[in-house]
């Protein structure tokens, strides 16, 4: 079945509106603020989310069937300066032009956002505080400097979280946890102490419930009116249905598979008021709405056609709000990729299959909108279903680089290595990009960017940027006297231990902030612990309590570095770290043919093992490391190789390395071999990657890869991709995603953007329009290799 | 058809063999006499039976439970079989869809992949049904499956082809050289399947082939048979190998439940000896002789 034409129509508004930054959200939550000065800051910000509630422009668009947005423009982009303002003041004004991601916004916006918001912020917001605490040591080497980057966690809301669908929020609806938090208010004592913050944890999980349920109501009342107004007997009647809808939403548990829809719509949308989160996961779509479906189809209330068109409607929505991030984290998280998480198949808590209906409408939806939100994943076990396998490699041999692809048993016993019981790890969703999560969580999924390749820039220019000559780290001595590997390693590691303690210094700093004004009222009334304890999550109401996740780039340019300096100093003996530093500090001129000597060294990505197990003893150093330390509420830090988009803005900040590459090229995401080097085959590819010990590393592991389109366009050669991922997954491997659209079309895509405004490609980690990647984006994705054969 | 989910002797690794029912051949020495026609077939398995009356209780053709004497009435709708306690009723060919096929293989895929094994068309005969087998070794085809086919090789070459060139192995019998001595005993001449033998060297993706030789004692164990046999393969496929077989009673049981008589009683089995000087007589024409045990 094609498209509908009301999807066809909203998805051309989508492909071809850039987003509009809207006040409104900041304006009300400013205005707000101002009127409960010396309030506790829990109830600040509830109050707030629920004076934005009532305030917020109500706009049901055009062919609408799932309604709801954070502001007056249909393709939206709000502001949070509670977080960070600093940035947007120093940027806005660039905004419409800027190359990566740019947003719409009048001179009269910005005078009246400068004029009447920033200023109420100026000295509270959580990114003053990180900067007024933190020390200069810190920021030389860990404040936008591109070798360690926490910003995420100081200038932008949290996100990084799944709501609780199945044990909170569709059960009880808004109604229903207001009327918990009444409940266990009724039995507090005021006069002791830990009981009286319990209060105003309820009170601010009632104002949560009521501004939902206003919202969802003022939806209503607008339907009314326009279906009232409305001359088109078809539009008249869905306006009607919507009024219908809106008038139990979300304040009443769902009771057709409509209804979930439309519930699922607005809590993603309270949370994008709460917090313009990044990673605000949907979770398991497929196991929480296969119910409703199941019983309306089973009394032939809806059929198949009907529920994917409402799948569809909310893909849009999904897609249609964009976050509003600084030039420097676009550079990260390119293409307005906000990661709302959706995640499809693997087991049941029971261990059973769990694929239903609902997966396979899921893939469908994807395919037709080809929306670059939701970021769906899947979960493939190894009794997955071949009709299945089918589907999702059917999905990615379109190119779109959907879904991420995920092994089973690899996420749960990642999330088991972090303590979590059997048959919480058996139910984990993915978060952000390749995170295994949990509904039941609270985490900082991705907290910290360390560069592996940094901390051997240091190690072999003395501590030193190669590029800015400054020192910025450890010093060491002079790289052309070392003498063994094992010196070079212990120097590799002397200043990678230097960027975790950083990290940690920062992230432990950014959590007291977060603890004293970054309450999360909202999120923690999606989560079911914080409402049985009486704790906002960041004051540890959650039932897991995980730790900040560094997440490790640039690993194969540095093992590849080490085996190059291995094999051509200490053992060919064909040249001398002398000359290497030489060749690096000159960015290869005059050195080609050293260069040429390096480049024929072995690279990780083509199962040898002479590289590889230098890589799997760094990444195993990381572990080790970071584990040591825990945070602000006694967990350990936790590692993850995942990558986003980091491997161009974290290239750009070094020099020349000595595996061939050049200043200020990209480095590599993930355990993705370095672009371009992974000659041999796909298999040898994927067993590198399978050599890390992917399980330790908790907080996800990506691995991008891409394929020649021939290979996966017949049924068997799909099949043989299928057999390729359980492969990669029987070896221990996480996760993997492909691109399969050819050079030529990417080149022609490149050169005639209109006529490629849908194109989806995989960028790392998620996907996005291809016409909305900056040119250099575009040019490394088309960089990677593409491998011609199995 | 039958389903048969854990095969190890027809091709590598662990199998699931679909035996397709209908047979245009009636060896005498054939073990597998359900699979004669195309139709459902019930057995009676009398050692088994207890003599309950379950069966009797509810077949709605009112046969006793001594089914045999009655057979012509069955019409195979499996009753008996559902209700039996002791399996001594069996339905030992049933009719499946595609679909139902293709699930019961998807469901040992993992055997397959460790072991290096696929499915393997047998029957009966394989190419009996030959749109069946088209549809069905195109659908596992796609899945990405290792296709086998046993076949007697008595078939319209071009009808099964599509189907032929899916395979990874395709194994035929040579049952006699002599065209006489092979009408004798199986009903048909030879003609034809020592044109299809020669045939498949001309499949596109050369599969590996196995011409078997079913070795029946007192009709077709002479030294001169095997040898000439082994010469024609060897001149019309060079790249075939062989495998002998010997002769084996293991279908009595079959004829005993379907009521049939076992009219078995002149061959007999070739031992070990016997079957090692054959196997060095195929050679020694040229061929590579092969075991799938």
């Amino acid at each position: 079945m094609a498209v509908t034409k009301r999807i066809e129509k909203i998805k051309d508004y989508y492909v071809n509106t850039k987003p509009h930054i809207s006040y409104e959200r900041a304006w009300s939550w400013t205005k707000s603020f101002r009127r409960t000065e010396g309030q506790p800051h829990l109830i600040r910000t509830a109050q707030a989310f629920y004076d934005t509630c009532c305030e917020l422009s109500v706009n049901i668009w055009e062919g609408e069937l799932i309604v709801g947005t954070s502001g007056e423009y249909r393709k939206c982009a709000i502001l949070t300066p509670e977080f960070g303002w600093l940035w947007i003041n120093d940027e806005i004004d660039t905004f419409p032009e800027r190359g990566q991601d740019p947003y719409d916004v009048t001179p009269e916006q910005t005078k009246f956002i400068r004029e009447n918001i920033f200023p109420y912020w100026k000295g509270r917001s959580v990114e003053e505080a990180f900067l007024a605490r933190t020390s200069e040591a810190t920021k030389k080497i860990g404040v936008d400097t591109g070798f360690l980057d926490t910003d995420s966690k100081w200038r932008n809301g949290i996100g990084e979280i799944s709501a609780d669908y199945v044990d909170v929020l569709l059960p009880k609806g808004y109604g229903g946890i207001r009327a918990e938090a009444e409940a266990y208010m009724a039995v507090l004592d005021e006069t002791i102490p830990e009981q009286k913050a319990k209060i105003v944890f309820y009170k601010s999980m009632v104002l949560i419930a009521d501004g939902m349920i206003t919202l969802g109501r003022r939806y209503s009342e607008k339907a009314a009116e326009m279906a009232a107004a409305e001359t088109d007997p078809v539009r008249k009647k869905e306006l009607e249905e919507i009024a219908d809808v809106c008038s139990r939403i979300p304040e009443q548990p769902p009771k057709s598979f409509r209804e979930a829809v439309q519930f699922v719509w607005f809590v993603q949308l309270g949370g994008i008021i709460a917090e313009n989160p990044l990673a605000w996961n949907p979770g398991r779509f497929d196991q929480y709405m296969y119910p409703y479906y199941k019983a309306d189809e089973e009394a032939g209330d809806i059929d198949y056609d009907t529920a994917l068109e409402l799948v569809e409607c909310l893909w849009l929505k999904y897609s249609e709000w964009a976050w509003t991030i600084s030039k420097n984290t676009a550079s990260f998280f390119a293409g307005y990729t906000n990661f709302e998480n959706l995640t499809i198949g693997g087991t049941k808590v029971d261990g059973s299959d769990a694929t239903n209906t609902i997966s396979y409408m899921a893939i469908q939806a994807t395919k037709e909108c080809m929306t670059h939100q939701p970021t769906l994943s899947c979960r493939i076990h190894p009794d997955c279903p071949p009709e299945f396998m089918e589907a999702v490699t059917e999905l990615v041999s379109t190119g779109c680089g959907f879904p991420a692809i995920h092994g089973d048993r690899t996420g749960y016993q990642m999330l088991s290595n972090l303590g979590y019981k059997p048959e919480d790890a058996r139910d984990w969703n993915n978060c952000g990009c390749v995170v295994p999560h949990s509904r039941k969580t609270f985490e900082w999924t991705s907290a910290a960017s360390i560069s592996f390749a940094a901390a051997l820039e240091f190690a072999l220019n003395q501590g030193r940027s190669r590029l800015s000559g400054e020192q910025v780290s450890l010093e060491e001595k002079d790289p052309k006297t070392f003498s063994s590997m094992e010196e070079i390693i212990e120097a590799w590691k002397k200043q990678f231990r230097y960027l975790v303690r950083h990290g940690v210094i920062s992230l432990v700093t950014a959590q007291e902030i977060h603890k004293e004004i970054g309450h999360r009222p909202f999120m923690s009334a999606c989560n079911e612990y914080c409402m049985k304890n009486g704790r906002d999550l960041v004051d540890g109401g959650a039932k897991y309590n995980i730790g900040p996740v560094f997440t490790g780039v640039g690993l194969s340019v540095t093992a590849n570095s080490l085996a190059v300096i291995k094999k051509l100093v200490f053992e060919d003996g064909v040249t001398t770290m002398a000359e290497i530093i030489d060749a690096i500090d000159n960015n290869w001129e005059g050195y080609e043919q050293l260069r040429e000597l390096a480049l024929a060294c072995p690279k990780y990505g083509n199962d040898d093992d002479y590289v590889d197990s230098i890589a799997r003893d760094l990444a195993d150093f990381f572990y080790e490391e970071v584990t040591k330390y825990d945070d602000l509420y006694g967990n350990h830090f936790v590692t993850a190789f995942m990558g986003i988009s980091n491997y161009l803005p974290t290239g750009k900040v070094l020099g020349a390395t000595p595996e061939g590459r050049h200043a200020k090229d990209p480095i590599n995401e993930g355990v993705s071999p370095y672009t371009g080097s992974d000659k041999s085959t796909c298999l040898a590819a994927l067993r590198s990657a399978a050599k890390m010990n992917h399980d330790i590393h908790s907080g996800g592991t990506l691995l991008n890869l891409r394929l020649n389109h021939d290979l996966v366009a017949t049924k068997r050669g799909r099949a043989n991709l299928g057999a390729m991922l359980q492969s990669y997954f029987a070896l221990g491997g996480f996760h993997v995603q492909f691109n399969t659209i050819s050079n030529e079309v990417l080149a022609d895509a490149q050169a005639n953007p209109d006529k490629y405004r849908s194109l989806l490609v995989r960028v790392a980690g998620y996907s996005a329009q291809f016409t909305n990647l900056s040119k250099e984006m575009q040019d490394s994705i088309m960089a990677r290799n593409a491998h011609e054969a199995f | 058809m039958q389903i048969q989910p854990f095969s190890v002797n027809d091709g590598n690794g662990i199998r699931t063999n679909i035996f397709m029912a209908g047979c245009p051949l009636r060896c005498k020495w054939c073990s597998n006499p359900e699979g004669f026609e195309q139709k459902e077939r019930i057995g009676w398995y009398k050692k088994q039976c207890i003599g309950c009356g379950a069966c009797a209780a509810v077949c709605p053709q009112g046969i006793g439970i001594d089914m045999i004497s009655d057979s012509g009435n069955c019409i195979a709708c499996g009753a008996c079989a559902d209700v039996c306690p002791e399996e001594a009723r069996r339905q030992m060919v049933s009719v499946m869809d595609a679909d139902d096929v293709i699930r019961e293989v998807h469901r040992h895929r993992l055997f397959y992949s460790y072991s290096g094994g696929g499915v393997t068309f047998s029957g009966g005969e394989a190419t009996s049904q030959p749109e069946l087998l088209d549809c069905l070794s195109r659908e596992l085809y796609d899945a990405g499956y290792s296709l086998d086919i046993e076949s007697c090789g008595y078939f319209d070459f071009e009808r099964v082809r599509p189907s032929l060139e899916r395979m990874d192995l395709i194994f035929m019998d040579l049952k006699h050289m002599d065209p006489d001595v092979h009408k004798e005993y199986t009903g048909v001449s030879n003609g034809l399947i020592l044109e299809n033998i020669a045939k498949l060297g001309t499949l596109p993706q050369s599969p590996d082939v196995v011409i078997r030789i079913p070795v029946i004692g007192g009709v077709n164990n002479s030294e001169e048979n095997i040898a000439s046999s082994a010469a024609y393969v060897h001149d019309v496929l060079p790249s075939a190998k062989m495998e002998l077989l010997p002769y084996h009673r293991l279908g009595m049981v079959k004829y005993d439940a379907l009521g049939l008589p076992f009219g078995q009683d002149g061959f007999y089995t070739p031992d070990k000896e016997e079957m090692k000087k054959l196997r060095s007589i195929a050679a020694a024409q040229g061929v590579t002789i092969t075991d799938f045990r």
